[in-house]
This record gives C-alpha cells, sequence and structure tokens, in this order.
C-alpha cells in the first residue's frame, strides 16, 4: 500500500503523520488519539466529525486526509487550555446543553466557528450554524441557549 | 421536604469529559492486535442457505477467523434485553442457515482491517435458495403465507405455523355491554410506520480475552447483565468468565436495549484470539439494528353524550419483522399503558404480533405506547369535536386520577399476569392548565383562519402517560464505600446511556448522605465490579435503581452518624449532617467533617464504612404528559411546520430539573420526527431504500418548533425523594397533538404516521373533491 | 472506501490536471471539495486529483461579466459580495440552500455541476442565469452554455475533462427586474424534492419583458421551462398569467416517483414553486400582486 506524508497543524502542534493517499480525515485524526472527533454516519450528514479546519467547520469524514495538508486543524482537544475549559465547553455544561456527549464535540466546535466570525449572532444564525450537527437526545434547545449566553460573554470567547 | 443537592439543577458529572472530547465511548481505545468484524449480509429477505463455502475468505492474507452458522453453536435465544425467562420468542440463532430479512447474518469475519474485513466477506460464497417472503403485515397469518420460523428448536412463539409471534388478549368489564350502553360510538383505523433510534452513536462492540482467558465485552449497551447472561449462554461459556463493561454511551432510547454485536463479535474473539471490534456503519443501523413495530391499529370508544367514556376495544395488529424480540411486550404496553388512560370501566385489548421478512422491531422510546396514544388521543379529539366539548376539557373530565386504580395492568405486565396499578401521584390537572395557558388554548382556539393567506394555523393537544419501572420485574442495587476524605464510592449496575442517570443517582446518594455533589464517584455498569441491575429501560433507572441507592446510603449514613456520635460523645438522635459534616442539633454545636470521621473509621477504627441496598417496586407508578402543539399548514405544499411545542410533565419529583427538561427536549424531538418525517422504506423485495441520513430525515436545529417545557412536579410515594421518570412519557402524545393540530388548522384527519406534505395535500385535494360532488348533488 | 488509491495529486495547474486524468485509463477522481466523491465511494480509484491547488478559486468581475473559478467553494459564492450583487444574489441563495454549513465550507460549483445530480441547486440557478461553463479538455478550452454541459449524454466526456470556471453576464438593463430561488424539503436541510430557480423583467406598465425559469428534480438534469417563458413573454403579470404558467408547468414536467415524493406531488409542487418564485421576482421588480 502507498504511502504518503501529510504535515498539518492539530491543535496548535505541528504534526507529520504517514497516511495511505485514500485515508479520510476522520480516520487519520482517531487513529492518531484525537478520539473526540467522532464517527456517527461517514456521508456528511450527522456533523459528529465535525473540526475546523483553518477555522471553518467541516465534516472530517468527507475530506481526504490529504486535502488538509499545510491547514490548521482544530479538534475538540484543542478547545480547552489544561483545566481551563472554553466559555463554550463551560456554557454547555452550565445549561444542560450535554446529554449522551457524542454530538457535543462537533457542535462545540461548530458554534465556535460561527463565534468567531459573528461574536453576537441571532438565534436563527446560531441554529444555521448548528443545522449540520445533528443531535438525537437535546432537541437543540439548550445547545442553542448555551451558544447565545457563550456569546453574550463577549469578547472573551473570541481566543 | 426542603432538599439541598435533589432538585438542583448540579452540572453532569461526566459532563467535563463529554465537553472535552476525552476517550470516554466504547470506540475510543486502541488494542494492541486490534481486529474488524463485520458481518456478511443476506441480500434476500426470506432464503435458505443450501451451501457457504468460507475458504477462499479464510485464505485471505490478515483473517483471522471466519464463522458460518456450520462453526457455532445453536443455541436458540431472545436479543431482547429483558428479565429472565425474557417473554420473548427464543427464535433466533448466533448464525442461521436460514435467513429472514434482508440483512439477517449469513457469516462473519475478523480481520486486519476493515477493507480486508470488507474484501474477505465478498470471497465468502454462498448459495441460496430463495423462499417466498412475506413483507405485508396484512399477508403474515394468512392460511398458504410462507412460514418464516419452521425451525423445530424455536420456543415460545404463539403460533409459528401462521406467523403469530405473539398474541394477546385482555379484557376488563364487557366492551359490548359497554357500546350498547354508550351514547356514541367511534371507529377509527389508524397505521404507524417502522422508525429508527437514529442514536449519534452506531452500536458498537469491543471484545478480548483477559490475562485470565476471560471473555471481556466492551460494548455501547443499556443492559450489560442481560447481555452478559445472554452472551454466555449462547457462546456456551459460565457467567463467571464473561465480563461486561459499558463506557459512555451516545444514545440508545431502546435501541440499545438489546444483545446485538456481542455475541457474534465475543464468539470472533474467541475464534481469532486476538480482540475484534465491531461497529455498525449508519447504513448497517438503519436496518441491522432495530426500529419500531410498525402497527395498523383500529380502535373503537363509546362515549355518553357529555363525553364520559365507557368503552374501549382496541385491537393491534404489529409487526415484530423476522424475530420477536419485545415482540409481546411492546404490543402489551400499546394496551396497558394507553387504555387506562380513560376510567372507562368496559377495555378490551387483542392484539396479533406477526413475523415477516423485514428489519427487526424491538424496543423504542415509548415502547408501543406511542402508537396506541396516536390512535386514542387522535379518536379523543374526533369525540370532542363531534360532542362539541373543548379537547382539554375533555381529558380533565374523563382522565385517571389520583387514587384511581388500574385493572388493566394487572393483567398485562412482561409478558405474564401484571400487578395492579394504583396512582398515588397525578399531576395531570396542572399539566392540562400550565400547558393550555403557556400556547394560549382558549384564544388560539377561537382565532378565526386567515383565509387570504395559503398558511393555515391550529392548535391541538393530546394527553399521555408511561410506567417508571416494570412492577415487580425491574429491580438494581446499589454498593457505597467510604473514602479518606469523606467521598463515597457508588457502584451501580445501572446504565447511563446519555440521559445522566449517573448524576442522579449521585445526587440521590449525595443528599441522603447529606454531603456535596462532588463527593460522590459514581461507577456504572461493570459487571465485575457493580452490583446487579435489570438495566436502562422502562423509564426505571432514577425510581428503581435511585430506590436502591438512597436505600444503601441510609443504611451508610446510620453507620457514620454511629462514628460521628461516638466522635463527638454524643447520641445519633442528637446528630444531623449536611454540607459535609454531621453537626448536633442543640444550642452547643458540635461538628465534625465527613472527612475525619472517615479518617477516624479507616484508620482508628479499623473499619470500612460500606453498605449495599437491593430494591424493585410492586407498582410502576405513571408520569403524565400534557402536549400542545401549534402548526402552520401550507395549502398548497401540503407543509406542516410546528411553530410551537408546550409540553407539560409530572415526573414525580424532578431530582435535576434542567437535565429532565433536557430529556423532555429530546423525547419530543424524537415525536416529531416520528409524527412528521421519519420512516424506514422498504422496496417490493424487503430492501431498505433510505438507509442513511440523506433520506431518513430527523429533525435538525433548523426544524425545531419552539419548545416549552412544563414539569409540573408532584410527589411519588414509591420513588427515592418523590421521583417518578421523565424520559419516555413526553414522546407520546406528540403525534396526536400535531394530527389535531391539522384538525383545527384545516379540517382534515390523517390517521396515518408519518403525516408527509403529500399526504396533507393528497387529503385537502380529496376533500375538495367530495366538497365539489356535493355541491353537485345539491345542485341537481 | 479509498483502499486502493495509490497516488494523490496536487496539480498546480488545470492543464497539469486535464494531463494527469487523462493517463490514468479511468481510474482517476478529481478532487474538488470532496463532498460528493467520498460519498459516492470508489474501490476502483486508483488516483486522486486534487484540483484546489490549481488556481482555480476565485471569483472576478470585468463589467458585466462575472467569472467563478470551479474550486470556488459554495461559502465563498454565499459571502462573497460580487456574487451577491448579481442577479439580486440569485446565486448566492442557491449556494446557501446546499447542505449544512460544514458542507458549504467544502462543496464547490464545480463540483456541483460535475456531478450532475438532478438536484443540483447551483445547476438549477445556473441554468436561469444563462450561465456558461468552461471545460479544458484534451483540444483545449472549450465554452459552452451549462446547458449543454448538463446534457445526460454527455456524462461520459466529462471523465476526460476538466470543469474549470463559470461565467455569468449580467444583463445590462436591471430596472423592474427580479430572481427568485425556491426550494422545497422535507426537512431544512435536504436535497430538493423540487427547486425552481426564475427571473423576471416588467415594463412601466406591468407587462411582462422577459421571464426565465428553470426547475431542479423535475427530470435528469435541471432545465429550463421555454413554453412558460414564451408564454409569459407580452403579458400582463397577474394572477390569470400566474395560473396558466403553473398549468403550462405541469403539462412540461414528466418527474419520477422515488423514495422522497411521488411524481404528483413534484408535479404539484412545481406549479407552486414556479407561481411563488415569479411572484417573489415582480416583488423585487416593485410589483406586489
Amino acid at each position: 500500500m502507498k504511502r504518503m506524508l501529510l504535515s498539518v497543524m492539530v491543535n496548535g502542534v505541528a504534526r507529520q503523520w504517514t497516511i495511505a493517499p485514500g485515508d479520510l480525515l476522520l480516520d487519520v485524526l482517531r487513529r492518531e488519539g484525537c478520539f473526540g472527533v467522532k464517527r456517527g454516519c461517514e456521508t456528511g450528514e450527522c456533523g459528529a466529525c465535525t473540526v475546523l479546519l483553518n477555522g471553518r467547520a467541516v465534516n472530517s469524514c468527507l475530506l481526504f486526509a490529504a486535502q488538509a495538508e499545510g491547514c490548521d486543524i482544530l479538534t475538540i482537544e484543542g478547545l480547552a487550555r489544561g483545566e481551563e475549559l472554553h466559555p463554550l465547553q463551560e456554557a454547555f455544561l452550565d445549561h444542560g446543553a450535554v446529554q449522551c456527549g457524542f454530538c457535543s464535540p462537533g457542535m462545540i466546535l461548530a458554534a465556535k466557528a460561527l463565534l468567531d466570525r459573528q461574536p453576537d449572532p441571532t438565534e436563527e444564525q446560531v441554529r444555521e450554524a448548528l443545522a449540520g450537527n445533528y443531535c438525537r437526545c437535546t432537541g437543540y434547545r439548550k445547545p442553542v441557549e448555551a451558544v447565545l449566553a457563550a456569546a453574550r460573554r463577549g469578547r472573551e470567547v473570541r481566543r | 421536604m426542603k432538599t439541598s443537592v435533589v432538585g438542583r439543577n448540579l452540572r453532569k458529572v461526566d459532563g467535563v469529559k463529554l465537553v472535552t472530547g476525552a476517550p470516554a465511548f466504547t470506540d475510543d481505545i486502541h488494542l494492541p492486535g486490534m481486529l474488524i468484524g463485520k458481518i456478511l449480509p443476506s441480500p434476500h429477505a426470506h432464503a435458505r442457505i443450501l451451501r457457504i463455502d468460507a475458504g477462499k475468505a479464510k485464505a485471505l492474507p490478515g483473517v483471522h477467523a471466519v464463522l458460518t452458522y456450520e462453526d457455532v453453536p445453536r443455541v436458540p435465544h431472545t436479543t431482547a434485553g429483558q428479565a429472565w425467562p425474557e417473554p420473548s420468542p427464543y427464535d433466533t440463532y448466533l448464525l442461521d442457515s436460514k435467513v429472514r430479512f434482508v440483512g439477517d447474518r449469513v457469516a462473519a469475519v475478523a480481520a486486519e482491517s476493515r477493507a480486508i474485513a470488507e474484501h474477505a466477506l465478498r470471497l465468502i460464497q454462498v448459495e441460496y435458495e430463495l423462499l417466498p417472503p412475506v413483507l405485508d403485515m396484512e399477508q403474515a397469518m394468512a392460511d398458504g403465507a410462507p412460514v418464516i420460523h419452521d425451525e423445530p428448536d424455536s420456543r415460545n412463539i404463539y403460533d409459528p405455523k401462521h406467523n403469530v409471534a405473539a398474541h394477546i388478549l385482555r379484557e376488563i368489564g364487557n366492551v359490548d355491554e359497554g357500546f350498547r350502553e354508550a351514547d356514541f360510538v367511534f371507529e377509527r383505523e389508524y397505521r404507524t410506520q417502522r422508525q429508527q433510534h437514529a442514536m449519534m452513536e452506531p452500536h458498537v462492540t469491543i471484545c478480548w480475552l483477559d490475562a485470565d482467558g476471560r471473555l471481556v465485552i466492551r460494548s455501547s449497551t443499556q443492559v450489560p447483565y442481560h447481555c452478559r447472561r445472554q452472551v454466555a449462554m449462547i457462546l456456551g461459556i459460565p457467567v463467571a468468565r464473561v465480563h461486561v463493561i459499558k463506557p459512555r454511551i451516545g444514545g440508545g432510547f431502546g435501541g440499545k436495549q438489546e444483545m446485538l454485536l456481542e455475541d457474534i463479535c465475543g464468539a470472533l474473539a474467541l475464534a481469532a484470539r486476538r480482540p475484534v471490534k465491531m461497529e455498525y456503519t449508519r447504513e448497517e443501523e438503519f436496518h441491522m439494528a432495530r426500529c419500531r413495530h410498525p402497527q395498523i391499529l383500529r380502535l373503537k370508544m363509546g362515549v355518553k353524550r357529555d363525553g364520559a367514556v365507557v368503552a374501549t376495544h382496541l385491537k393491534v395488529l404489529a409487526t415484530t419483522g423476522a424475530y420477536g424480540s419485545h415482540a409481546s411486550t411492546v404490543q402489551g404496553n400499546t394496551g396497558s399503558k394507553v387504555l387506562p388512560l380513560y376510567r372507562a370501566p368496559h377495555l378490551r385489548f387483542e392484539c396479533d404480533v406477526v413475523y415477516t421478512n423485514t428489519p427487526v422491531a424491538g424496543a423504542f422510546r415509548g415502547y408501543g405506547c406511542p402508537q396506541g396514544f396516536f390512535a386514542q388521543e387522535s379518536l379523543v379529539d374526533e369525540i370532542a369535536q363531534k360532542l362539541g366539548i373543548d379537547p382539554v376539557d375533555f381529558h380533565r373530565k374523563n382522565a385517571i386520577r389520583q387514587g384511581d386504580v388500574d385493572k388493566l395492568s394487572a393483567q398485562l405486565g412482561e409478558g405474564k399476569e401484571g400487578l395492579p396499578r394504583v396512582i398515588r401521584s397525578c399531576g395531570l390537572p396542572e399539566c392540562l392548565t400550565r400547558g393550555a395557558a403557556a400556547i394560549e388554548w382558549d384564544r388560539k382556539r377561537h382565532t378565526l383562519p386567515d383565509r387570504a393567506s395559503a398558511i393555515k394555523r391550529g392548535v391541538g393537544m393530546a394527553c399521555a402517560m408511561q410506567g417508571s419501572g416494570i412492577a415487580g420485574i425491574d429491580w438494581a442495587s446499589a454498593f457505597l464505600k467510604m473514602n479518606e476524605d469523606g467521598s463515597f464510592c457508588l457502584q451501580v449496575g445501572a446504565s447511563d446511556v446519555g440521559a445522566g442517570a449517573d448524576t442522579v443517582l449521585a445526587q440521590i446518594a449525595a443528599e441522603t448522605l447529606g454531603v456535596t455533589l462532588d463527593k460522590i464517584v459514581i461507577t456504572s455498569g461493570d459487571t465485575d465490579f457493580t452490583p446487579f441491575d435489570t438495566g436502562a429501560y422502562a423509564s426505571s433507572t432514577t425510581i428503581i435503581t435511585g430506590g436502591a441507592v438512597k436505600k444503601a446510603a441510609e443504611k451508610v449514613r446510620a453507620q457514620v452518624l454511629g462514628l460521628a456520635a461516638k466522635m463527638l460523645e454524643t447520641t445519633v438522635e442528637n446528630l444531623a449532617c449536611g454540607s459535609n459534616e454531621l453537626f448536633s442539633k442543640g444550642p452547643a454545636r458540635k461538628a465534625v467533617s465527613i472527612a475525619d470521621v472517615a479518617m477516624q473509621a479507616l484508620y482508628r477504627e479499623k473499619l470500612q464504612i460500606m453498605d449495599a441496598a437491593s430494591h424493585f417496586n410492586t407498582d410502576s407508578p405513571p408520569p403524565f404528559a400534557a402536549t400542545f402543539a401549534e402548526v402552520a399548514v401550507d395549502i398548497q405544499t401540503g407543509k406542516v411546520r410546528v411553530e410551537q411545542l408546550v409540553t407539560a410533565v409530572d415526573p414525580g419529583t424532578a431530582i435535576n430539573p434542567m437535565q429532565a427538561e433536557g430529556q423532555v427536549e429530546g423525547a419530543v424531538t424524537q415525536g416529531l420526527g416520528f409524527a412528521l418525517t421519519e420512516e424506514v422504506l422498504l422496496d417490493g423485495k424487503g430492501r431498505p431504500v433510505n438507509p442513511n441520513f440523506l433520506d431518513y430525515k430527523i429533525f435538525s436545529a433548523k426544524d425545531m418548533p419552539r419548545l416549552t417545557t412544563i414539569l409540573a412536579e408532584t410527589e411519588e410515594p414509591l420513588g427515592p425523594y418523590g421521583a417518578k421518570s421523565v424520559s419516555e412519557v413526553p414522546i407520546n402524545a406528540v403525534a396526536p397533538a400535531i394530527a389535531n393540530a391539522i384538525f383545527h388548522a384545516v379540517g382534515i384527519r390523517i390517521r396515518k404516521l408519518p403525516i408527509r406534505p403529500e399526504d396533507v395535500l393528497r387529503a385537502l385535494y380529496e376533500r375538495r373533491q367530495e366538497q365539489r360532488e356535493e355541491e353537485m348533488l345539491v345542485t341537481k | 472506501m479509498f483502499d486502493h488509491v495509490e497516488a494523490y495529486y496536487r496539480p498546480e495547474s488545470a492543464a497539469e490536471a486535464l494531463r494527469l486524468l487523462q493517463r490514468s485509463n479511468g481510474r482517476a477522481r478529481i478532487v474538488a471539495g470532496g463532498t460528493d466523491l467520498v460519498v459516492d465511494g470508489g474501490r476502483s480509484v486508483r488516483a486522486l486529483i486534487d484540483l484546489s491547488h490549481a488556481g482555480l478559486s476565485y471569483i472576478r468581475r470585468r463589467e458585466r461579466v462575472c467569472l467563478i473559478g470551479a474550486t470556488t467553494k459554495l461559502a465563498e459564492l454565499e459571502e462573497s459580495t460580487v456574487i451577491r450583487a448579481l442577479a439580486g444574489g440569485l446565486l448566492a441563495r442557491a449556494a446557501a440552500t446546499c447542505g449544512s454549513v460544514q458542507i458549504r465550507n467544502m462543496a464547490t460549483i464545480g463540483g456541483n455541476l460535475a456531478h450532475g445530480s438532478p438536484a443540483a441547486d447551483l445547476a438549477t440557478a445556473l441554468l436561469v442565469l444563462d450561465a456558461d461553463v468552461v471545460v479544458l479538455e484534451g483540444k483545449g478550452r472549450h465554452k459552452q452554455p451549462v446547458a449543454g454541459y448538463l446534457e445526460p449524454h454527455l456524462q461520459n466526456g466529462r471523465k476526460s475533462s476538466v470543469l474549470i470556471e463559470i461565467a455569468v453576464t449580467e444583463l445590462p438593463h436591471t430596472a423592474r427586474s427580479g430572481w427568485s430561488f425556491q426550494k422545497f424539503g422535507r426537512t431544512e436541510v435536504d436535497i430538493a424534492l423540487v427547486s425552481a430557480a426564475a427571473g423576471l423583467q416588467l415594463d412601466a406598465r406591468g407587462r411582462v419583458k422577459w421571464a426565465r425559469l428553470a426547475l431542479g428534480s423535475v427530470a435528469p438534469t435541471p432545465v429550463r421551462i421555454p413554453r412558460v417563458e414564451q408564454l409569459m413573454a407580452g403579458e400582463p403579470f397577474d394572477h390569470t398569467l400566474l395560473a396558466r404558467a403553473g398549468e403550462q408547468v405541469i403539462r412540461e414536467v414528466q418527474p419520477i416517483t422515488d423514495a422522497r415524493a411521488s411524481s404528483d406531488f413534484r408535479r404539484e409542487l412545481a406549479r407552486v414553486l414556479t407561481g411563488r418564485a415569479f411572484e417573489e421576482c415582480a416583488a423585487q421588480a416593485g410589483c406586489d400582486l
């Protein structure tokens, strides 16, 4: 099987991974220990595999790992700073927006991508940003409230 | 009763690891040498395997095990995660020489990669004898219909020759007499579809042999103990040699109240002598996992002029798919939890659950109730309308009340005689009042439609109940031991499927012990280290496991108080506990911290403060729900948009109100899908048509109505701190509330789910045709 | 999955991409965003040709012509001020209805066209805009109307060519004109059961100067409906005209019945969406019915 080298920045750390040309980014990330990136459908519908690629939310199940060459990847593992949680993570916990937690990493990252570009979103904009993250547990109400609450915390969110 | 931990919106105890993506789920481990297991699914709905040759597959480099029916023991069993002896037919085999639905197991392989495993599957040569399939449940019992379970060794099938997995007939009073007494009799037929759980984490299991050669099963399961028992039986190994571990679970909703992959995964691990992981793809989830039982419900209700319900007769035809998992119990619920909502003296429930060569049905949130309440609450709305009674008033007048005895439950237990239900707590009247106010029922019911607009608005409502645990059958145990810093290890066999059971149980323990929540370290769902629990289903964990936790905590508290009294030189009666300390009640306040008591016990007294308790109930106190829906119907496209959904629930006491609300909001979302968009479709050959999220539509954040959640708490004597349950009941009344709102908006009644735009448009068109024909008759 | 891929190429020009494609004997696939390719899968794929480094991501405006590179992402179309100003923002709106944010951050306009789905939202919008596509083939650059590119019988030709650019020419006179994109799905994030892209210009007396209509998901590819366009030209814009246009649409389309919708329902939706699309166009043109 052919091998190639992939150079990416993952959660602020430069990585060089050996991959097969046809490897999908989701598989590579999980293989390399980013278990927070989840496998839910493998067809780009459920959003559980969401990561940020150069600041944009993408479905890692639909990307060849090689497409990410030279890019900046943020997974959920890169959000907290040691013990200090990101305001979105705090908000999700405070508002009961996490139940089984399987969709939470993807949803939190999608929310971060939104708040980084639009720090003061309307509820409609939040729902649009989360439309690609399915949740079967919460009905989305508390996650949306959590994102709006984190946004209200203002500039602190922009990290 | 004033509580300091129970009743508070505390953060989930597992919350931080979930929001940081810590490796907490079944698939979040790498085991050296781990193989990937895959099932070869049947391409045919009904066939015999004449010849199966796995030689080429076995020879493929990287393949470590290939199993066919010739390689494994033949042990009839059910996959239903139920207490032994399971009331479901024992009609399933690890691997069989007959396949009974598209997706049924033909063979299984374990290989070094997913690609090699899939290649190996393609190399297995199978010669099938095709058999005519039965796909339509209305044809399954006909004389001459193909027999799906013709094997001699299956058991507990009601009438295999006619494909009847289960048959139920129960009656209270005499419905024929009741209908004679009635002033009006209404009869309608309703149909509900195959809905799938679509939990975000697919079924996944990893099996390996530990250093002692014991089979370890790490699995996303709601029923670790049933799983252990069943796998041991199927593989022919002692229970003592099986260890089931339940990590964090990414949603279950009943789909994981099933031994689905554990047996075949274990068999592969034993054959390969290496760890094996099996995970369903999303496509496999949609037809090789479980789904809600489709039903045809024929409902007849007799009422008096003033609306009093005198007799209800419900006749149900359901299909359990190719195997009988949960066949009698789900449908039993359709009768036992639905009919008694009204205080009719005459009730009759009869049901045939048939096999068809279709995906297997099983447990799914509501467990037979969503189907039954769709029928009953739709018909009740029709009755109320015809009698000129407001539906909310109709419910107030006729619904079951505190103090009533539900006798139907006495007849319909888990497949056998159950126990009568006394309604000791009932918040339904408050649910009705607060729910109606929240949606502005009175104003919106009397608002005239906007003639100019293509959008017509309407409001509708429905009620429901459920149960809290299975009376006399669900039971749980809990073990508590004290640590040096005054914290406690709480071990329960319960399975937190994501609903927050660990948190709720920890809150109950903390409250009882007089400590803060951070002092409870909870471990759940490990068959080696936690005591027995029947599992997370039937809305049982809070009330049953919570009951065991409370009892165990009370016993431990007594030990702690005893030692504290000794340390403070006072009597136990003089002591109280709270906020991590024990203190005397008198004016001269003496206190000792719980940590000091712990150190004293462990190092001075040489005493491990610990205790255990078990618990079950002989009754199943129902939670109640009233659902109010506001819809906007586009009469040109048929699209129904739910604008607002109000759910008022009586969960008993809400141990963690924020979590309880979350349960309500998640349940109604699945109810919305059940009502409007979700259906597993099969083609004429029984093959799945939409096994993906592109065409199996679940609600996204953009589809949601405005949700209002009202907790109308009551205090249930049988529940810890008054709790009942909340995880299922909110799903039950969503579909009928929406159907009733559609009627209010556009005057048509849809009696088949899901209510698609096409169905609404067609119904509107047919009504216009009828009106035109009537007008023509009048003018003639 | 893609277990047999041996090579991953990142050509720096469209010409190089074409050479790689032609050399591959049909075993290579172009990766633009990858969103359709990955879902389709491919055990037979031996090489992947990543087009994102070939200089095909751009949005340029030269006088009345808007040039869009084939690997421009749907999110970029949605956010571009040039695209939002073009034809009342029709293309931006069509892009905004495709999938979720995650999909739009990866999927490309070229990919949407090349995949050839009957429901392709961008194709429907581009048809009504009379857009052209530029394809690089063995013979060189070839410009053709998008309708020609979408012809089903040309599918095979696409395997040895590379779509490189889309060109939309804004009409010279835009007074009293409007554009609309209507899409009907089962939920908010859905493939179109039926979609309609329309454009309309009225004269000072409220008569239709010209009308354009393209429908998606009613034929093997998105299609223009010339008979409706002809029927409307010169007529006063009113409910009667809309009703006539709707009736004509029903006669023109032969949609299929599939798991998503029956042909009857699609036909009815086509009629309704056509009416709503033209109503929205007219409202933009300053005429409220």
